[in-house]
């Protein structure tokens, strides 16, 4: 049963380390990206839809990654372009997330009888590593996305420490002004890493419809987006950090569905199912000192 | 003749309707130290931050020996190997040393050893004493200059714009500064020194061109002039003269007692450390020091806005140690703040509001439950004419006002509600001569109206001309407390450097 959760613990803190991972290189810019939650529900959608109509989750994936580039781009040029405030304009993004999702899929689906369904992304067990006892199974029998976060997060940490645009990135989020003095584009830094924000939060989104249910619902995010936007701060803008901070959260949601099938138990259902969001309240809360780039949030307007 | 290492051509430059710069000329040549002095507003930094790609000219040409370039971005500035050294800084106070002045700089991955050895080496060619690992936040405000010169010598700068650089240093730190200039002016490159500053223009500058109100008005080599003939090329209108005040014209009664005060950071550094002084009425008390040694902290917790760990503050006889800043307020405390933008004024409110934010909860201004306007507007418009304040009326937005304007309204407030004792923290900072003028007689004028007045100030003229006595801050502590007799430049300059009493003599 152990290692059945911790698999499955695995696979949960996925969508979120793509989303958080994502979150500390844009809020390392100075962009909270607060429409990550739309931006997550746009891509199951999109990644829903796309695989259900061509019947290949590899295209489902990929108009996840567009839906959510889109989407980021829109949100981009608001808040970076447009200069507008960051918290208005992603909360207006994700409330016209809902519609605009609920509209379409009335739209190319009409209201079915029996819900839609596609084979979810298949786990792929690794020749050799996943015949190991225990870990095998926790670590090397998993979809082709969970395998890529063993990828994304030491290529964050490499990015953002070890290269001239990581010093980019770190810096455009504490002292634009240096940046622009140095003769780089605080816009454009910012705006395509939001971009870049968008196509990973995305294929996030995706993990819920395809990677994992196999079904869409306009609410099978549920305040996900906003559990890796929290991660973020918690992991104190760096992916290791992230990285430590989904597998908590990936952990408690894999227990609560856990227990939710396990009707044995004392404790209503419903505190397992809301257990990952009381532990975001929590840690948020306990967390104690934070390395906030100086100028999160703050637009950039140059003088003159 | 000669082509000229760099040339400015009748560059004109308008923001909005006020003219920055009108056809000015100048040029530079290698192994020069320029030295461009004139009067806040002048405009010479803006002719500057046109040749450094940050503004771009109406009008005019820029060349580079005798070749016609376009500069629009300080990056095209730096492949002309022309650096700037800003007012302010631009450094990430998170970063190290080494990620500052690599920034923008390198590509791919970067190669962190490699790069604080060269940055080392620079830093012991030119004999600066700057660890590349240090984070900039540990740094003082000089070694953090020193990061932004380095940078431009990593990128192999011939010309260097400075913009007052002395403005923020210690006077040991500026002859380092002046050792370096020259060095680097030696070593056939160029250097173009922003100032007002008579002093160090003689001192350091080969060539001197003076600006005034965006116009060039004198050319001078350094060996054919003198710093009279200089001050009145920079200086139109003369100014009424200060009558210097005598030592201890004030009466003995203590206005303001301050015992033990320590302010302990979070981490427990304390960033005030047993501060004791007296202020008697009709005194000014001048507070001296490099900015950012615990001045800003000590007008805070008089004012009541710092909580303080220890110590008492006694405001006529009045224990004020645990008063919120409102009792204060009301028992006569004035404070003039450094920040005018920040804890001063609200920019988008009118001046009449303005006025009124002090003492907003006084009934004085009250009628019928609502708020007299017409009281209201008659003290700001006496307020106005009393200070000689430029603004079109009461009504007048903050912000349309000009900075000097802005420090008159706040003057006014202050000096007009406040009974007994005034804080007045930098309150000349970035302001015209004529404005300061006008501040300082009011600060006088306080004196003889018998308040007690702490005047904090970084600029030593200021201190010297208007306090009795002087109480030089150091990391925190006081240095000494001296009658403004018994001090001159050099021995307060060593004090403000961190050495105590009897070193200084």
């Amino acid at each position: 049963m152990i290692v059945n959760l911790l698999s499955r613990a695995m696979m949960m803190s996925t969508p979120l380390l793509f989303g958080s991972l994502s979150e500390v290189f844009s809020e390392r810019t100075g962009v909270m990206v607060t429409a990550i939650e739309g931006i997550f529900l746009m891509g199951a959608w999109a990644g829903f839809t796309a695989a259900y109509i061509t019947g290949s989750l590899a295209l489902g994936i990929l108009f996840a990654a567009l839906a959510g580039l889109s989407v980021a781009i829109l949100y981009a040029f608001i808040v970076v372009t447009l200069k507008q405030h960051q918290i208005v304009t992603g909360t207006a993004i994700n409330i016209l997330i809902i519609g605009l999702c609920s509209f379409l899929q009335r739209v190319v689906f009409g209201v079915p009888l029996s819900p839609l369904t596609v084979e979810p992304l298949k786990k792929i067990a690794l020749p050799l590593l996943s015949k190991i006892p225990l870990i095998g199974t926790i670590f090397f029998n998993q979809n082709i996305l969970t395998y890529s976060i063993y990828i994304l997060v030491p290529l964050g940490f490499f990015i953002l420490y070890k290269t001239s645009l990581g010093l980019v990135i770190r810096s455009t989020g504490e002292n634009p002004e240096a940046v622009d003095v140095s003769g780089i584009s605080v816009s454009k830094v910012r705006f395509m890493t939001v971009a870049a924000s968008g196509i990973m939060c995305g294929i996030a989104g995706a993990f819920y419809s395809i990677g994992y249910l196999g079904m869409f619902t306009t609410n099978i995010i549920g305040g996900r987006g906003w559990i890796a936007f929290a991660i973020c701060f918690l992991g104190n803008w760096n992916p290791i950090g992230a990285f430590i901070g989904t597998l908590i959260f990936g952990l408690a949601e894999a227990f609560a569905i856990l227990m939710q099938s396990n009707s044995a138990t004392m404790l209503p259902n419903e505190l397992f199912i809301a257990l990952p969001y009381i532990l975001t309240i929590i840690l948020t809360i306990s967390r104690k000192s934070f390395n906030v780039p100086s100028k999160l949030g703050t637009a950039y307007i140059k003088e003159n | 003749m000669d082509t000229p290492f760099f040339e400015l051509k009748n560059i004109s430059k308008y923001f909005a309707k006020v003219i920055a710069n009108k056809d000015v000329s100048l040029s530079v040549d290698k192994g020069e130290v320029l030295a461009l002095l004139g009067e806040n507003g002048a405009g010479k930094s803006t002719c500057m931050k046109i040749l450094y790609g940050l503004y771009h000219a109406d009008e005019g040409e820029i060349f580079k020996e005798g070749k016609r370039i376009t500069i629009k971005s300080p990056k095209e500035a730096m492949r002309y190997k022309i650096s700037m050294i800003q007012q302010h800084f631009s450094l990430v106070s998170a970063h190290t040393v080494t990620e500052n002045i690599i920034l923008g700089n390198v590509k791919g991955r970067i190669n962190w050893i490699d790069e604080e050895r060269k940055i080392q080496k620079l830093t012991d060619q030119y004999g600066f004493d700057v660890d590349a690992r240090k984070k900039i936040k540990d740094l003082t405000v000089g070694e953090q200059q020193k990061v932004e010169i380095l940078k431009a010598l990593y990128l192999d700068a011939n010309l260097l714009i400075m913009d007052e650089p002395t403005a923020v240093l210690t006077p040991q730190e500026i002859d380092t500064l002046m050792e370096f200039v020259k060095d680097y002016s030696r070593r056939g490159n160029a250097v173009i020194f922003i100032t007002h500053k008579l002093k160090e223009v003689m001192n350091v500058a080969s060539r001197i061109i003076v600006m005034r109100s965006g116009i060039i008005h004198g050319n001078v080599l350094k060996e054919k002039t003198n710093e009279v003939e200089l001050s009145r090329m920079m200086i139109e209108h003369k100014i009424e003269e200060l009558e210097k005040v005598k030592d201890n014209n004030y009466v003995k009664d203590v206005c303001l007692s301050v015992k033990g005060l320590t302010i302990k950071q979070k981490k427990g550094i304390p960033l005030l450390k047993n501060i004791s002084f007296d202020i008697h009425k009709g005194e000014i008390f001048g507070i001296a020091g490099v900015s950012g040694n615990g001045q800003q902290e000590l007008c805070m917790a008089i004012c009541g806005a710092l909580k303080q760990a220890e110590g008492s503050i006694n405001l006529d006889d009045t224990d004020i140690t645990n008063l919120s800043i409102k009792k204060r307020i009301e028992l006569g405390m004035g404070y003039v703040p450094s920040d005018r933008h920040r804890y001063g004024m609200i920019m988008d409110m009118s001046l009449s509001e303005n006025v009124l934010l002090k003492t907003s909860y006084s009934s004085e201004w009250k009628k019928n439950g609502l708020i007299d306007r017409k009281k209201l507007k008659d003290k700001t418009n006496q307020i106005i004419k009393k200070f000689n304040v430029k603004a079109p009326g009461h009504y007048s937005l903050a912000r349309e006002l000009s900075g000097g304007n802005q420090q008159k309204v706040i003057v006014g407030r202050e000096v007009e509600f406040c009974g007994e004792f005034i804080i007045f923290d930098q309150p000349t900072r970035g302001l015209d001569l004529g404005a300061i003028n006008n501040v300082h007689s009011a600060i006088l004028k306080e004196k003889q109206n018998n308040k007690a007045i702490m005047l904090v100030s970084t600029e030593l003229s200021e201190i010297f001309t208007l306090s009795d006595r002087v109480a030089i801050f150091y990391k925190g502590e006081i240095q000494g407390i001296f009658k403004t007799s018994e001090l001159n430049s050099e021995k307060i300059g060593l004090l403000m450097a961190g050495y105590k009493h009897q070193e200084a003599i």
